[in-house]
């Protein structure tokens, strides 16, 4: 049974740090939980350092478009906040209504949106951290350019709690667009994919979000034909009509499907996209991809069972598991892969997809006991596993922190 | 230096990859910030990643520290090189190495200019975004290690926002790759804390970048206000109607005046000059940049000049980058300094600034992106007049306590370096440094990789910071600066 500590102040983060390490008891760094099964399976836990009292805005810079926040503060909380005032932390990652701003950093963790803002670590500026020492410091600052110092906050993105506590960051932020519309499109197979990539990729068209879903076959919960792609286009309203009109004309002849959604209907249009995934079984991994080669890298192993290589469909249909469904940001190269079959299975797809040319950065975030035996989480650091171990040593000498679930 | 350092060099580079003649040295004394100068020992020019590792694992080995020098644009002596150590020179490392149109990414050698990368792919369409004042000549490297960013930042972000991988030789000699192609590394992100680490961590022997397709429109105005507080307003109100322009500059009459002399970009005599740019799609830009003007117009611009064609835009932002080189045609010598403010402490800040320009009687002219608050002030001076190149170091400290008092940075894109690690202990805490320097020493226990920059360092009494100045006991010949 581990214990649980409810910091309430930076000092008593760091005490709680310094007396796990003094005492070499496991600690781990929990948030609202939403990812606490992410990462290897965990080892003996002896505390849990839960940060949800720590939850204050500490600052709203409405001028100049920053805030501080602590680590426990809930995005959704953050955002209703900053709303008031015509602002937005602009991240829109899964479990966006119960994340916290410490776990978002500490994996980096993002949505759809990062096709315009990027990632947790693209919009820190500031950071500050207890370590295991017990001491609390900071790094970066307030202010939305600055480069005095290390910028310790990118130490920590990623990091999975491993180096040290997040007690509290400072991000820049972005004005509340006046309007929204999503463009909803279906198209047949991946070559008509790779046209409305390399379409939108060409084109002098900024939207905020650009997503593609290839469902496994059968699903059905599909709401379009073969593969759907959501581009979302936020400015005054008659821009993002206008950019709508652009589109559609660039895209129309790719397409099996075209509709565009606002209101409601847009609202849960985007919920579906960031929960479908979550809400199915299966294991679940991270991956990346250069955009250009996304609809190739769809007509090989282990995707050519979802019947979407064209010519290939007919056999492909009658290949048993596992299926691969894959839901992420087109043109960044980066998103989820939800892998079903038994345990044998999505270890043998996550071994093929880190094997390919296409995929890369393979890491799971789902998965069963079983399966993180098989394959490890994280895959191969390369020759940054002599600093990760260095830089493990130097932050947390006792190895108390995260029970061996983080990358180092 | 040893002999049998300099034999192993040249085995390693080639008689004509190192330099060790007296005069060959002054070309490495100082980057651009000239009045910290210090002699290396040698200089080595190395042509590949594996003469670089090679250079650096005998430095390791040998315990001769050593600096690395992209083409010597920094503004804060982070190419400053150690008294006994070794500069690596990176120049000849100007390979282009993949220019990938299809996924917008270009991986080039560290010595590859700024701009040649935004060149290699301007035929297709595409640009690299951050553009540093220096972008003709500084080299992508030196952007690495500084994080530079520029007049566009404000809306694009900064080299770490543009970097996707860096392969790099650590101070052991061993090769690392951090980020690459793909995006989401798992782990910490060693490569967003490589980036702006000012040489201190490794030495960066490849840089793949992110190119960003040319916006659909871009409109430019030039607009001049009586005060420096109207065109605060402006910027303020702007950002208050949720407008993120691509840049936002202002100068002050003493800069404007400088670049009229130096570049004649037809700037008008004003008090204060603003320059808006919004870029993106048209529907978008010309819905906004109407709201820009009206801005202008209530806070009482005596000019809104707006571009009307590309070569207008262009003489527009030559007057602006020319500002700092510009200043040599209105003071024998100038001293920039690059502080951050909050961007809504601006015009407090400034009438700071000025009101101590009156009081030490250094001319001051001010240029700056005033989008993110960050302070170029040129301090002039005229080093011939016995006190003066000491006042305006006092001036630039002072300037630096305003922008600390504003809860703001010492700086926003040029970084620490040799120039202001003496204030490091204004911003953070001794505590905070001790965290930072222990990140160093995983990357270099032994303090072989760029020592004395960023950090502030213990100095030998009676020794004064700021213009270089020998100290007698250098003079004299009996120590040497380490």
């Amino acid at each position: 049974m581990s214990d649980i500590i409810q910091p309430a102040s930076a000092g008593e983060v760091a005490d709680a740090l310094r007396r796990a390490s003094d005492a070499r008891q496991s600690i781990v760094i929990r948030g609202s939980g939403t990812k606490s099964d992410w990462g290897r399976t965990a080892g003996r836990v002896d505390a849990i350092l839960d940060m949800r009292r720590m939850n204050r805005i500490i600052a709203h810079e409405q001028g100049d478009m920053t805030a501080t926040l602590e680590a426990g503060a809930t995005l959704r909380e953050v955002n209703q906040a900053l709303a008031v005032h015509g602002q937005t932390l602009p991240l829109d990652p899964p479990f966006a209504d119960r994340a916290t701003i410490g776990g978002l950093l500490a994996t980096n963790d993002s949505g759809p949106l990062r096709h315009r803002h990027g990632t947790p670590r693209d919009l820190v500026i500031g950071i500050q951290l207890a370590t295991t020492d017990g001491v609390v410091t900071k790094a970066g600052g307030q202010v939305v350019k600055n480069v005095a110092g290390y910028d310790l906050s990118k130490l920590v993105t990623g990091s999975f709690g491993s180096l040290a506590a997040i007690v509290s960051a400072t991000f820049k932020l972005a004005p509340l667009p006046a309007a929204s519309k999503t463009m909803r499109i279906g198209v047949a197979d991946a070559s008509a994919l790779a046209d409305v990539v390399r379409t939108m990729m060409a084109s002098q068209l900024e939207p905020v979000a650009f997503e593609v879903a290839v469902p496994t076959p059968n699903d059905e919960r599909r709401t379009t034909n073969g593969i759907e792609v959501l581009i979302r286009f936020a400015s005054l309203p008659t821009v993002v009509d206008a950019q709508i009109a652009q589109a559609t004309a660039a895209l129309q002849s790719f397409t099996t499907s075209l509709e565009v959604l606002d209101g409601d209907a847009e609202r849960a249009c985007w919920d579906a996209h960031a929960t479908q995934i979550w809400n199915a079984p299966g294991a679940i991994v991270r991956a990346s991809w250069l955009p250009a080669t996304l609809a190739a890298g769809l007509e090989r192993e282990p995707f050519p069972s979802t019947g979407l290589g064209a010519g290939r469909r007919a056999e492909a249909r009658l290949e048993a598991s596992p299926t691969v469904e894959l839901r992420g940001r087109a043109t960044v190269g980066a998103g989820h892969m939800r892998i079903d079959g038994d345990t044998a299975a999505q270890a043998a797809a996550i071994m093929q997809l880190r094997a390919s040319s296409v995929f890369g950065n393979i890491v799971i975030v789902r998965g069963s006991a079983e399966l993180k035996a098989l394959v490890d989480v994280w895959g191969s650091h390369g020759d940054r596993q002599p600093l990760f171990d260095a830089l493990k040593r130097a932050f947390d000498p006792n190895g108390v922190l995260n029970a061996g679930r983080g990358p180092l | 230096m040893d002999r049998g350092f300099l034999t192993e060099l040249r085995r390693i580079v080639g008689d004509s990859g190192v330099l060790d003649d007296a005069l060959e040295l002054l070309t490495y004394e100082c980057d651009a910030l000239p009045h910290l100068r210090q002699t290396p020992a040698a200089v080595a020019l190395p042509s590949s990643a594996a003469e670089v590792q090679a250079i650096v694992r005998l430095c390791a080995r040998t315990g001769v520290p050593f600096v690395a020098r992209g083409h010597g644009t920094g503004l804060s002596g982070g190419a400053l090189p150690v008294a006994g150590g070794l500069v690596i020179a990176l120049a000849r490392l100007n390979r282009v190495l993949d220019v990938d149109i299809p996924n917008q990414r270009v991986t080039v050698e560290p010595g590859v200019t700024n701009l040649d990368i935004t060149k290699q792919v301007a035929p297709f369409g595409y640009y690299y975004a951050p553009d540093p004042s220096s972008q003709q000549v500084c080299s992508i490297g030196g952007n690495v290690a500084e994080n530079s960013g520029g007049a566009h930042c404000l809306k694009y972000g900064f080299t770490v926002h543009h970097v996707l991988g860096v392969e790099a030789v650590l101070p052991d000699g061993e090769l690392v790759h951090l980020g690459g192609s793909l995006v989401d590394t798992p782990g910490p992100d060693l490569l967003g804390l490589v980036v702006g680490s000012e040489g201190t961590l490794a030495v960066v022997t490849s840089v793949t970048v992110r190119i960003l397709r040319r916006p659909e429109t871009v409109q430019t105005l030039l607009a001049a206000f009586d005060t420096i507080d109207a065109g605060g307003a402006v910027v303020s109100d702007i950002i208050r109607e949720g407008i993120i322009p691509a840049a936002v500059e202002m100068m002050d009459s003493l800069a404007i005046r400088a670049a009229e002399a130096a570049v004649h970009p037809n700037f008008p005599d004003a008090d204060t000059v603003l320059i808006v740019e919004l870029d993106g799609p048209a529907a978008e830009v010309t819905a906004l940049f109407d709201i820009v003007v009206r801005l202008c117009r209530r806070h009482g611009a005596t000019t809104i000049d707006v571009a009307q064609t590309d070569e207008h835009r262009a003489r527009i932002w030559r007057g602006r980058k020319a500002a700092f080189a510009a200043m040599g045609r209105v003071s024998p010598n100038y001293y920039v300094q690059d502080g951050v403010v909050p961007r809504t402490k601006l015009p407090e800040v400034l009438n700071r600034i000025r009101a101590l320009e009156a009081r030490s009687g250094l001319r001051i002219g001010n240029v700056f992106h005033a989008g993110d608050g960050n302070l170029h002030p040129l301090i002039c001076y005229d080093e011939r007049i016995p006190g003066q190149s000491d006042a305006a170091v006092e001036v630039a400290a002072e300037i630096l306590s305003y922008c600390m008092d504003a809860g703001g940075s010492l700086t926003g894109e040029h970084g620490i370096g040799a120039d202001k690690s003496q204030y490091m202990p204004t911003m953070f805490t001794p505590e905070d440094l001790a965290l930072m320097q222990r990140v160093r020493a995983v990357f270099d226990p032994r303090g072989l990789c760029n020592p004395g920059k960023v950090f502030p360092t213990p100095r030998m009494c009676g020794e004064v910071p700021g213009p270089y100045r020998r100290h007698p006991v250098e003079a004299a010949g009996l120590a040497e600066r380490m």
